[in-house]
């Protein structure tokens, strides 16, 4: 029904799309998987209008059709979910659903919002969201927002003949499990009336949900897998291009930590982020926060630095009670921070590998507030080497370099400043598979030499790989520790059980 | 190639349009015409050196004008008792009316466009008020002995561009080479990183914009001893032409690029635009609404707008 041929495409210095063949029946689930970077998002947001192709051809029931823009692809029947949500918070659910379109309910310029609500209702019907159309969209839940959204993109069904085909990129990121079961029967149901293409990092999901997967690789189609054929490990096998193990988490690494307390929370709590929180890190120890998006771990790791004042409880950092929160004070420590947002908080793009660097022991680099460039280029050579920092030199801006090299940038700017407690906030997000392992023998070299590290891993199986301590937190709340010796470790199932 | 290209715009506009100037009218290349040209930008070249520091971390001054307004009033009334001791007074005045705004941004998060802005009529008023509203002549005799060296020429090169090389390199050396002008860039950059990485952002803030004030001052100053008086009027015109050199010099509102040296690539523009202006005979009167459309233009041609997130309100 819709087909993409040898569709090609090219950003410069990218070749984002080779020959791209791809196609999609009436009432199907397609899911279509890949790394960061295999080329899922060009494609996607080739099928839905953002980009037009360079080559090959777009056929919707073998009639060629050209897209210029998203409204176009809508015209023809195709619709985007978004993955960062793209409903406009302070506005009502139906003013959302119908962004854009409110021509049918107006007279005059004027809108009536009774047909808008009546119209609304229908639609949320078929996502089987029983909500008043006049609600505020921030009130919603994160799942209800999700359904809204979808609910919004079904509204293409009104104004096109055709048959539909939607969109889904990453719509279970932010579920808790039952509602990503309740999302999964409204699309089973909905295939009646809509194709889905169905986009995930979550392999067992896509297994679970699609009639047929696209297995993408450096922006070309590997394979195509039937569901009863599909196998997660061969999928894998096909995205990397080689097994992906237990030894990929350097579990053999894992040695027992004995070391003292660097860093401990008693009955901390911040108001709006978690509550009653404790625990110890030990020097060499990999401590990790498992809990589902907005449990409240990143809070943790920002209280604990300093950016964010708790509102009771003790901290205390290598024995001494923590009064000033702020960031100097957690640099002063002895404590390093690598945030979630890279490339917001991480590196400063613009400034080099060597400003970046230092920018955190910029008196240890200066006398009397004049910069020892020279010093300073001469540490970031010596790390450069030391972690393999793919670059020209100290001298190129780190907004050139890759994720991988972006994240050992700043890990190296905590390592040669002599922090012994690293707090790392995903710090795999959005590497491809090389410079995740970069980062896990990074972790496991500073656990090695007595650092204490609080990690909020990316994956579960991260968490499990990696932790000598997994601890799970709930709505803000410790719910369960688990030992996470080599042999002892929980199951993915352990820690879902008591997420959500 | 034209992202490649965008760091050499100012000095290639610079030489293509003093190139053109030149050609219609080749009495502007004459050595003593252009060094009274450059003369007279001084004041404005020293207040939007110190609006750069403001403009790199990604804020604007919109008091510059009004402190130099200011300090004309301060320095022709207490030239008579002060003596030259009067600069330290003006200048000490900018500094604190800077420092404030950068207090009043950093620390209250009132944007920095509204917070000098409501400084910058505070020092206004303050000048309409210590001059009675009227047109002050300075003491002749003192203005000699105090700042007589300011105006001097010494083998053939006027003091006024001694005195803005020398503040060039002083703010020079300030951004490149010391740990302030790291941070400042790192502000300017990627704040939040910054932040994170346990930089004193509000610090940093404060010491741009009281650069900032502590320079408009110092032309302020200048343009007094210059104009031999001081009003509260004296330094209208100088707001517009100094957001103009900033930006045309390449550094842009989004802040983090360019720098002091951009600026005086941009002070020189104006410069030249201006001269062309009185070869084509453009009136006085007509002459921001050039600025002001040259402006807009610098800004759109300057603005990162990857930093702005689409949004801009």
């Amino acid at each position: 029904m819709y087909a993409l041929e040898k569709v090609d495409k090219r950003f410069p210095g990218v070749h984002a799309l080779k020959a791209v063949d791809f196609h999609v029946n009436r009432g199907e689930i397609v899911g279509l998987v890949g790394e960061n970077g295999a080329g899922k998002s060009t494609l996607m947001k080739v099928i839905y209008g953002a980009h037009q192709p360079d080559g090959g051809r777009i056929a919707i029931d073998g009639r060629a059709v050209r897209f210029q823009n998203p409204r176009q692809a809508m015209d023809h029947g195709i619709g985007m979910v978004f993955q960062e949500q793209s409903l406009i918070a302070n506005l009502t659910v139906m003013e959302n659903i119908f962004l854009g379109f409110e021509r049918q309910f107006t007279a005059y310029g004027v809108i009536d919002w009774r047909a808008m609500a009546a119209a609304a209702r229908t639609e949320l019907a078929k996502v089987r969201l029983d909500i008043d159309p006049a609600t505020i969209t921030s009130r919603l839940s994160f799942a209800q927002r999700q359904l809204v959204e979808l609910a919004k993109v079904l509204t293409i069904e009104g104004r096109v003949d055709g048959d539909l085909v939607i969109l889904l990129d990453e719509p279970t990121s932010v579920l808790a499990r039952a509602e990503v079961e309740l999302l999964f029967g409204i699309v089973r149901d909905l295939t009646k009336r809509a194709s889905f293409i169905f986009v995930s990092h979550r392999m067992d999901e896509v297994l679970e949900l699609s009639d047929r997967i696209y297995v993408m690789k450096d922006g070309a189609v590997v394979d195509v897998v039937d569901r009863a054929d599909a196998d997660a490990d061969a999928i894998q096998h096909k995205m990397v291009g080689r097994e992906v193990d237990k030894e990929y988490y350097r579990e053999q690494k894992q040695k027992p930590h004995g070391g003292e307390v660097l860093a401990s929370f008693e009955g901390v709590s911040l108001e709006g982020a978690f509550e009653d929180i404790s625990f110890e890190l030990r020097a060499g120890e990999v401590l990790c926060l498992v809990g589902t998006e907005g449990s409240g771990r990143e809070a943790i790791l920002r209280a604990l630095y300093g950016l964010r004042r708790p509102t009771s409880g003790t901290v205390t950092v290598k024995g001494r009670p923590v009064t000033r929160f702020t960031a100097r004070d957690g640099v002063g420590r002895g404590i390093g921070y690598l945030p979630r947002e890279r490339k917001v908080e991480g590196i400063v793009a613009g400034m080099n590998v060597h400003e970046n660097m230092t920018l955190a022991q910029l008196p240890k680099y200066s006398v009397g507030g004049v910069l020892r460039v020279a010093a300073e280029r001469r540490m970031a050579r010596d790390w450069i080497d030391r972690l393999g920092i793919k670059t020209p030199s100290e001298r190129t801006d780190c907004a050139g370099l890759s994720g991988g090299n972006q994240q050992k940038v700043v890990l190296a700017k905590w390592r040669s400043g002599g922090s012994d407690i690293f707090l790392l906030d995903h710090p795999t997000r959005g590497l491809d598979i090389g410079a995740k392992e970069d980062v896990y023998e990074m972790i496991r070299e500073m656990s090695d030499a007595g650092a204490g590290i609080l990690l909020v891993a990316d994956t579960l199986e991260e968490a499990i790989g990696l932790g000598h301590t997994i601890l799970v937190i709930k709505d803000g709340r410790f719910r369960k520790r688990f030992d996470g010796t080599p042999g002892r470790k929980p199951s993915l199932y352990d820690l879902l059980h008591h997420m959500i | 190639m034209f992202e490649r290209l965008k760091p050499h715009f100012p000095w290639i506009t610079l030489f293509a349009l003093a190139g053109i100037v030149g050609a219609a009218n080749p009495s502007f290349f004459n050595p003593g015409g252009l060094a009274l040209l450059v003369s007279d930008i001084v004041p404005l070249f020293i207040m939007a050196l110190g609006m750069t520091f403001a403009i790199y971390i990604g804020g604007i001054d919109l008091s510059v004008q009004q402190i130099a307004n200011m300090v004309t009033v301060i320095a022709t009334v207490f030239l008579a008792p002060l003596g030259i001791g009067v600069a330290v007074v003006a200048i000490a005045a900018g500094l604190a009316f800077g420092a404030a705004a950068g207090f009043v941004t950093s620390r209250m998060y009132v944007p920095s466009f509204v917070s000098t802005l409501a400084l910058g009529f505070v020092a206004l008023s303050i000048a309409k008020w210590l001059s009675g509203q009227r047109a002050l002549s300075m003491d002749a005799a003192m203005r000699e002995e105090s700042f007589a060296w300011m105006f001097g020429v010494t083998a053939g090169v006027p003091h006024e561009m001694v005195i803005a090389a020398a503040l060039l390199a002083f703010a020079w050396f300030l951004q490149s080479r010391t740990r302030f002008g790291r941070a400042l860039k790192a502000v300017g950059a990627g704040e939040l990183a910054a932040v994170a990485s346990g930089i004193g952002v509000d610090r940093v803030k404060i010491a741009a914009f009281a650069i900032s004030g502590a320079f408009a001052a110092i032309a302020g100053l200048m343009f007094s001893v210059k104009l031999s008086g001081g009003d509260a009027n004296l330094a209208n015109g100088f707001l517009l032409l100094a957001i103009v050199a900033v930006l045309v010099g390449g550094t842009p509102l989004t802040g983090g690029v360019g720098g002091v040296l951009n600026t005086a690539v941009g002070t020189l523009i104006v410069m030249v635009i201006r001269a062309a202006m009185v070869y084509l005979e453009i009136d006085a009167t007509q002459q921001q609404m050039v600025f002001g459309l040259v402006l807009i233009a610098a800004i759109a041609l300057t603005i990162d707008r990857s930093k702005l997130r689409g949004v801009v309100k």
